[in-house]
């Protein structure tokens, strides 16, 4: 009896040990890095937004700017690190979670398409200027004249308190 | 020596495991990060050759070459840019919207059920066959459909399961006519037909496809939106339709079999500071009229009021909902209250590429004997499964359930199997 509880136990441990190793070696690879920006049409009616807009904006809770200006998510394709950031930080959803939670939304008729993707700088920025009420989340070294660079929680990217690193 | 060799080859088993599901290792990880840094590198190196004087385009080489076209050297970087520019602009002109846009999801599922209640057999069932249809019209009005195909013992019924125009203004008012899920209640909105969405096979009781608790359906206008309420991040709907028909489990889709129209309100919150967290209340009113008038009438008032509180991250999932129906006889006055809720847990578990979740449900009914509208509705069950996701788009699920009807019924107990996907 003894032993069978010892062989359970040891079990268990072992699956703990493995979870904890694997766990802290996929969150390494996301904790480096610049600031991310949050960066909108320069025609876009906004300059600060706090963590939770931000939230309710790619949650697609709020889907306008102003009653004229539907907004244009725009979200880079996976495996680049701002779209990583905006996953851990925001969404708090793995990348299944945050394509099913898109697929659901659009099924309960909350919303009528996903974020649009977007697989690189030049695009992200193309589309930027072109797409008003467009809003991207972009390595804060790579912010390009032309957009709006918003404030989130009343800070800038590169200022301490700034939430989305 | 006994115990180690197990033990070892325990460990080795759940760290093969583990790695054999990890999707792609981290080395390839990095080397994809490190590509997209380079891309980036070359984007902000090709932006300051844009910068250079437009002069140094029209040098005595470049006049040279092009002069010559014949003997043009291989495109060289700003030549390269060009093309990539001219990709990303036909990207931007592709990413556009353009009216109508449809865009079609399915849904469908396959089952295999056991139980040991007398008169039932065993076997395979193929599921609903869910498509969605969603098109933006323009900026702010769309199209929402859902048909489904169900199969029956002499072939398939094709069932036309929401229909919905909607007109945005903004975030705070949004009107929309058709046929929709009744927003009483969570599930009933929250997962509609499609089984991968939720993350158990069976809804619970009082939603039950094909139910009569609460009326699933509702044709008429809703209108919906956000409230301003800072943090308590409040939204409503608010409907009027045309309420239970003639078969009370059946909205008037055709038109309404009495004079008096039904209306919902729900009121939700889904508070900032709790992100995760949604709660909220329902309440419902209808005038049913049955189509055969016996010696108690065949009108009757239906009063619904329903709550819930949601926790829909998945590191614990936790639903709860529970409904009231109130009828009351106009003839008679005779009143009758119905009860049913159910709570539900599951838990993402972090083995596995998180694919594994577990859960339990339960839930309970009541209907008094007096009720005059519902056919005995009691239930008293429990539901424990496991969800397997074997892709983000299609899941496996194992249901052990028991339940109990009426207090002289048996317990019945079952156990159901169910792949079910989106594409």
């Amino acid at each position: 009896m003894n032993a069978t509880i010892k062989r359970v136990m040891t079990f268990l441990w072992t699956i703990l040990c493995a979870s904890v190793v694997l766990h802290s070696s996929s969150t390494a690879q996301t904790s480096r890095g610049a600031d991310i920006a949050v960066v909108v049409n320069a025609d876009t009616p906004v300059a600060d937004l706090s963590l939770s807009d931000v939230r309710k904006v790619l949650l697609g809770e709020r889907q306008y700017w102003n009653s004229k200006l539907p907004v244009v998510l725009l979200i880079r394709a996976p495996a680049a690190r701002e779209r990583d950031v905006v996953l851990r930080v925001i969404y708090q959803m793995s990348e299944a979670q945050f394509k099913q939670y898109w697929v659901a939304k659009i099924f309960r008729a909350e919303a009528a398409a996903p974020p649009r993707i977007v697989y690189s700088n030049d695009m992200q920025f193309e589309l930027l200027t072109a797409l008003p009420g467009a809003i991207a989340f972009v390595d804060s070294r790579n912010i390009r004249p032309g957009t709006k660079v918003l404030r989130v929680d009343g800070h800038l990217p590169g200022e301490k308190g700034y939430p989305l690193r | 020596m006994r115990l180690r060799v197990p033990v070892l080859a325990m460990m080795l088993f759940v760290v093969c495991s583990a790695r054999a599901q990890s999707p792609p290792p981290p080395d390839q990880t990095e080397q994809i990060r490190i590509l997209l840094e380079r891309v980036q590198q070359l984007e902000k190196r090709v932006a300051d050759l844009e910068t250079k004087p437009a002069a140094a385009a029209e040098s005595p080489v470049n006049v040279a070459a092009a002069r010559k076209p014949e003997a043009a050297p291989p495109p060289g970087p700003v030549q390269g840019h060009q093309h990539e520019t001219a990709e990303t602009q036909a990207s931007v002109g592709q990413m556009e919207v353009h009216y109508p846009s449809l865009q079609i999801r399915g849904f469908g599922d396959v089952n295999f059920s056991a139980t040991d209640q007398k008169g039932t057999n065993s076997g395979f069932n193929l599921g609903q066959l869910d498509l969605h249809l969603a098109s933006a019209l323009s900026r702010k009005v769309t199209y929402f459909g859902e048909l489904t195909f169900n199969a029956q013992p002499t072939g398939y019924t094709v069932e036309v399961e929401r229909s919905i125009i909607r007109y945005d203004y903004n975030d705070f008012f949004k009107l929309s006519f058709g046929r929709y899920h009744t927003p009483i209640g969570y599930w009933n909105t929250a997962f509609h037909h499609g089984a991968w969405l939720q993350t158990t096979i069976s809804r619970p009781d009082m939603v039950r496809i094909g139910g009569s608790f609460i009326p699933v359906h509702f044709v008429g206008f809703l209108a919906e939106g956000n409230i301003p309420s800072g943090g308590a991040g409040l939204s409503y709907n608010v409907g009027v339709g045309n309420g239970r028909g003639s078969i009370i489990s059946r909205p008037g889709d055709a038109g309404d079999n009495n004079s008096n129209r039904a209306w919902v309100a729900n009121l939700y919150s889904r508070p900032v500071k709790l992100y995760g967290l949604q709660m909220g209340i329902s309440v419902y009113r209808d005038k049913i009229t049955l189509p055969i008038v016996t010696a108690t009438g065949n009108e009757f008032r239906e009063w619904i009021s329903a709550a819930h509180i949601v926790w829909t991250k998945e590191n614990p999932e936790f639903l709860a909902e529970f409904a009231n129906v109130n009828h009351k006889n106009i003839l008679t006055n005779a009143i009758t209250n119905n009860q049913a809720y159910y709570v539900q847990v599951g838990y993402r578990l972090p083995w596995f590429e998180k694919s594994l979740k577990p859960y339990y449900r339960f839930e309970h009914t009541h209907t008094p004997l007096s009720e005059q509208l519902f056919t005995n509705q009691n239930l008293v069950g429990s539901t424990l499964g496991l969800r397997y996701d074997i892709t983000n788009y299609a899941s496996f699920k194992a249901e052990y359930r028991n339940t109990k009807r009426l207090p002289t019924d048996p317990r019945v107990n079952g156990a159901f199997f169910q792949t079910d996907f989106t594409f």
